[in-house]
């Protein structure tokens, strides 16, 4: 973060943004020539780097731009001051003996002051002058530097800029596509207020308690704070109402992944795990290949105002169900989740270690028909492989019974299960299984769907004239004619009385040929 | 039954009542109002009858105060008013005329959690030193890096400010010392965090330049009491005399001047800027972000102006002037740091800049107090309300022309010295912008005139 009178933004049409340093050669360029500056300088004072960092300015470079980045730079640097005199005990034994001789109004009277100081301290005159300031801000010495490279320097001056800009923000709202854990983590330590909610993906707004009343940059801050967090993430977008002070106008912010990254920098940590536990069990299950597909830290679950984050997801055919891993425990605690839980509409596990409670298991007692699974070193899989499967069933079976309620009227030509199991919100096996068995006497069933049978008759007819008398065609025609229709090539030729000759593994030169016991 | 609590700066108000204060959070499904209309709500609740439970206060332990304040009369008119006031208001009352003694005897009277917010970190001592001798309790501090809460508090505009969500329930008195800073827009955020339903605005300088003051009274209160310089002069403060000493500068610095002031001048007239306002001065640092010329034409200004303020001739008149008043305590301001370490450097006087340790800055104020110490050269810092005591002389090397600074300036050495005149001296360059600084600032009510005439 830079202080503000070092941002420079572009405002246009109620629009804002920082004026962000490109990583062009130029502008790599200037950040190399201040960082050169710092690794010469050290073991100077102060005064004389900045005196170089002002000529920088002066030679035509925007001194906004220089001066952010000699901020940043400022803070990777220690400066102290010379130990072998205590300036601080100088001065006292200067101000005290001119407290009683009276003040150093001529050149005589300095002198012998001076003089006199340096003889009790056994230093030299010119030591003395040179150490009477010394631990002034300008005066110190440089004594450490950490480097790092012109981009990385680039990249951190355009985050400190963007978040310097959200010093003035009254509102953002923000999605990230992982993370989740850690956000909220932030967002309530910094005493923020959120409101999630669904548009397109899972979004975050957040402001603070008083921004209810009036708008207020209170909580910019703190916004600011979290905004590292949130473009830790591959994917992210970021947008805030920014009140600006000078003109005391509400302008728009907006950043985002695909557009900002490369200028903020991709400081992205490997999927993280908290802790070896859940490393281990991700390992392990992911081994099993047990058919589900495993997401560490998935989007979070909203509940109600509230928001549910869990560790693990399970997905299988639209089936979900989450898993959350819980360390320190104590019963009012699971309660409270068990609480949270309760009303919900999703499936959640959650996995507790026997060895940290902080109370007895006993305390428990037997309120919980909600799916604890205790273990004391790691995750046992079996349990959990039961659990996802018996979970699996019941949701599976309860959508089969939704669909043998469901009085089936299909009116396309052809329906595939897949798709009419996504519009109906059940997963494709049952929605496969209900078609089979209420297959409408119109309609032929196929591997991957129904197919209306006139339509398969029409099909069948329009092949029969191409192929004639030979009873062969190209496979590539024969599909022409098919997927024109959006139907499937191959599950559709066998139930027209065709089979297809492979000539070589060159789909080119594949053919179909009518089969003599015509099926239908 | 209606629950009531605090929750970061401020009230939710949980129950099947509706109250005219209550406005309803989406987010968290309560009514929530600012925390500032506590007083408000309870006496709403208590009119109507409703059944409540008040969660809101978490205030530190009571201590038993001995005062030993006597107020003289007018303070004694000032505190009587502000009670008359429902315990809200501000006092206003010049520099020097014992505005801490009327807050802490209205602490000893409430017997109460009472925050005191002071503008700065030296402000923080004073008060905490005055408090243990009027009240004979140790007050915490939150600010400069302490935080310790106690029965009664100082506190910076700042620290107030930043932690209200952790302070706002902690205190039902707030005391704002130097109260027009509380009408920046940040920091009137304090006002409506805290619950505390008495509050006191202590302040010489009532009105602010950008008339934000005419939000104070929502906040705090209306003015209770005011009684300005004229008023208490002669009986409770002692008259000073204002003298302006004018400097040439040396030929060559002269000359340095003309060239570089030419360069900005310039520039102003080739591209018609007109610069009469701080606003207008504003604009233009503005451009200078983008122009080129702009930026050159400022630094040229900058350089003859600091020729101007450190020219040599005006270190030799000022070894004149600290020469004629050897004897007696003496500040000398100026508000550029380089020239407060040349003068310190030069004459070997104890200097005080923001950059000083705060130990030794406490260090040099107490032996300047205890007369080890006769003379201080600083820069801003000692601007507000800080006591030194009888410093008697005042030596102003440059000035920005604010007519707060100026008053306040002067009310530092308006300490009765047994019954001897203070003496304030600017020493001003001849023929330089600077004239026109002081001249804005004389302009102003309280300047010499008045002060020639108690000649």
């Amino acid at each position: 973060m830079l202080p503000s009178n070092l941002l420079a933004v572009w405002k246009r049409k109620g629009v804002i943004q920082p004026r962000y340093a490109k990583l062009s050669k130029a502008n790599l360029e200037v950040a190399n020539s201040l960082i050169e500056a710092y690794n010469r300088h050290l073991g100077e004072k102060k005064k004389v780097l900045k005196e170089f960092i002002v000529e920088l300015e002066d030679s035509g470079q925007d001194y906004h731009f220089v001066r952010g980045l000699s901020f940043l730079l400022d803070r990777r640097s220690m400066f102290s001051c010379n130990e072998n005199v205590n300036p601080v005990d100088l001065r006292r034994k200067i101000f005290r003996l001119t407290g009683k001789l009276g003040l150093a109004t001529t050149p005589e009277q300095r002198k012998r002051i001076i003089e006199n100081v340096a003889a009790e301290l056994k230093i030299p005159v010119e030591m003395l002058e040179e150490n009477l300031y010394s631990d002034l801000e300008s005066e110190l010495i440089l004594e450490k530097f950490e480097p790092l490279s012109p981009q990385a320097l680039l990249e951190r001056y355009n985050l400190s800029m963007t978040q310097t800009l959200l010093f003035g923000a009254t509102e953002m709202d923000f999605t990230a596509s992982a993370n989740w854990q850690k956000i909220f983590f932030v967002i309530k330590r910094l005493g923020l207020i959120y409101d999630a909610y669904k548009d397109g993906g899972f979004w975050v707004k957040i402001d603070g308690p008083a921004s209810l009343f009036k708008l207020t940059r209170r909580y910019g801050t703190a916004m600011a704070k979290l905004l590292p967090v949130i473009v830790a993430n591959s994917k992210w977008r970021v947008e805030a109402k920014i009140l600006w002070k000078y003109t005391n106008e509400i302008c728009d912010f907006k950043i985002e992944s695909w557009k900002h990254q490369q200028l903020l920098g991709s400081h992205q940590p490997a999927i993280s795990f908290d802790s070896v536990v859940e490393e281990d069990f991700a390992t392990r299950f992911q081994a099993l290949e047990a058919g589900w597909r495993l997401r560490r830290e998935p989007e979070p679950v909203l509940a109600g105002k509230r928001v549910i984050i869990p560790d693990f997801s399970f997905e299988r055919e639209g089936v979900r169900l989450y898993m959350e891993i819980v360390g320190f425990w104590t019963t009012e605690y699971l309660l409270r989740k068990i609480e949270k839980l309760k009303n919900l509409d999703v499936r959640m596990l959650v996995a507790v270690n026997e060895n940290l409670a902080c109370e007895r298991l006993s305390n428990l007692g037997k309120n919980t028909q909600l799916n604890i699974l205790y273990y004391r070193k790691r995750i046992p899989l079996a349990p959990i492989i039961r659990y996802l499967q018996e979970a699996f069933r019941e949701v599976y079976s309860k959508q089969t019974d939704f669909l043998k309620e469901l009085p089936v009227t299909l009116t396309e030509p052809f329906v595939e299960f897949e798709e009419f199991a996504a519009r109906i919100g059940v997963s494709a096996e049952a929605a496969r299984a209900a078609l089979t068995e209420k297959t409408p006497d119109n309609y032929k069933l196929l591997a991957n769907g129904l197919i209306r049978k006139e339509k398969l008759e029409q099909i069948r007819k329009r092949i029969d004239e191409q192929t004639g008398r030979s009873g062969r065609l190209p496979l590539s025609e024969v599909a022409k004619i098919i997927e024109k229709e959006g139907i499937d090539v191959t599950s559709v030729i066998e139930a027209i009385g065709y089979k297809i000759i492979w000539h070589g593994i060159n789909i080119e030169k594949a053919e179909v040929l009518r089969l003599k016991n015509k099926t239908s | 039954m209606l629950r009531l609590w605090f929750d970061k700066g401020t009230l939710l108000l949980r129950g099947k009542v509706g109250t005219p204060y209550g406005k309803w959070d989406p987010r968290v499904g309560c009514y929530r109002t600012k925390a500032m209309y506590y007083r408000a709500v309870l006496a709403y609740l208590e009119e109507s009858s409703i059944p409540y439970r008040d969660d809101v206060q978490k205030l530190p332990p009571l201590k038993t105060l001995r005062s030993t304040i006597k107020l003289r009369p007018y303070q004694k008119e000032a505190l009587s008013r502000w009670r008359h006031g429902c315990m809200r208001g501000v006092l206003v009352l010049p520099t020097a005329a014992g505005k801490t003694y009327i807050a802490l005897k209205a602490i000893s009277l409430l017997k109460t959690q009472s925050l005191i917010v002071v503008p700065t970190l030296d402000l923080i001592d004073q008060w905490k030193r005055r408090v243990r001798e009027c009240l004979g309790v140790e007050a915490g501090a939150v600010g400069g890096g302490e935080h310790n809460v106690r029965m009664i508090t100082v506190s910076t505009y700042d620290s107030a400010y930043l932690q209200a969500e952790l302070l706002g329930n902690k205190f039902m008195f707030i005391v704002f010392d130097e109260v027009h800073h509380l009408a920046s827009p940040s920091y009137m955020q304090i006002a409506e965090m805290y619950i505390a339903p008495y509050r006191m605005g202590l302040t010489a300088t009532y009105e602010r330049l950008d008339e934000r003051h005419e939000l104070l009274p929502r906040l705090i209160g209306d003015i209770v009491y005011s009684v300005d310089v004229e008023e208490l002069t002669g009986e409770h403060l002692s008259p000073y005399i204002y003298e302006k000493v004018l400097v040439g500068l040396a030929p060559d610095e002269q000359q340095m001047y003309d060239e570089q002031m030419a360069i900005f001048k310039n520039y102003l007239q080739e591209k018609r800027i007109i610069l009469k306002s701080a606003k207008d001065f504003q604009r233009f640092i503005m451009i200078t972000g983008r122009d080129r010329r702009a930026r050159e034409a400022l630094l040229a200004r900058n350089r003859a102006l600091k020729v101007a303020l450190n020219s040599e001739q005006k270190l030799d008149v000022l070894a004149k002037q600290l020469e004629a008043h050897k004897k007696e305590k003496t500040l000398i301001f100026t508000l550029h740091n380089d020239l407060v370490y040349a003068i310190s450097r030069r004459f070997l006087i104890p200097a005080i800049t923001y950059q000083t340790p705060k130990e030794e800055r406490r260090e040099i104020l107490g032996n300047f107090r205890k007369g080890d110490y006769k003379v201080i050269v600083t820069s801003q810092v000692l601007d507000e309300g800080i006591d030194v005591p009888d410093a008697s002389v005042g030596l102003i090397m440059s000035g920005t022309g604010s007519t707060r600074e100026y008053i306040q300036r002067l009310g530092r050495l308006l300490r009765r010295v047994e019954g001897k005149r203070a003496r304030l001296v600017e020493i001003v360059s001849k023929e330089t912008v600077e004239v026109g600084i002081s001249r804005r600032r004389g302009q102003k009510k309280t300047g010499e005139e008045s002060n020639r005439a108690a000649k």
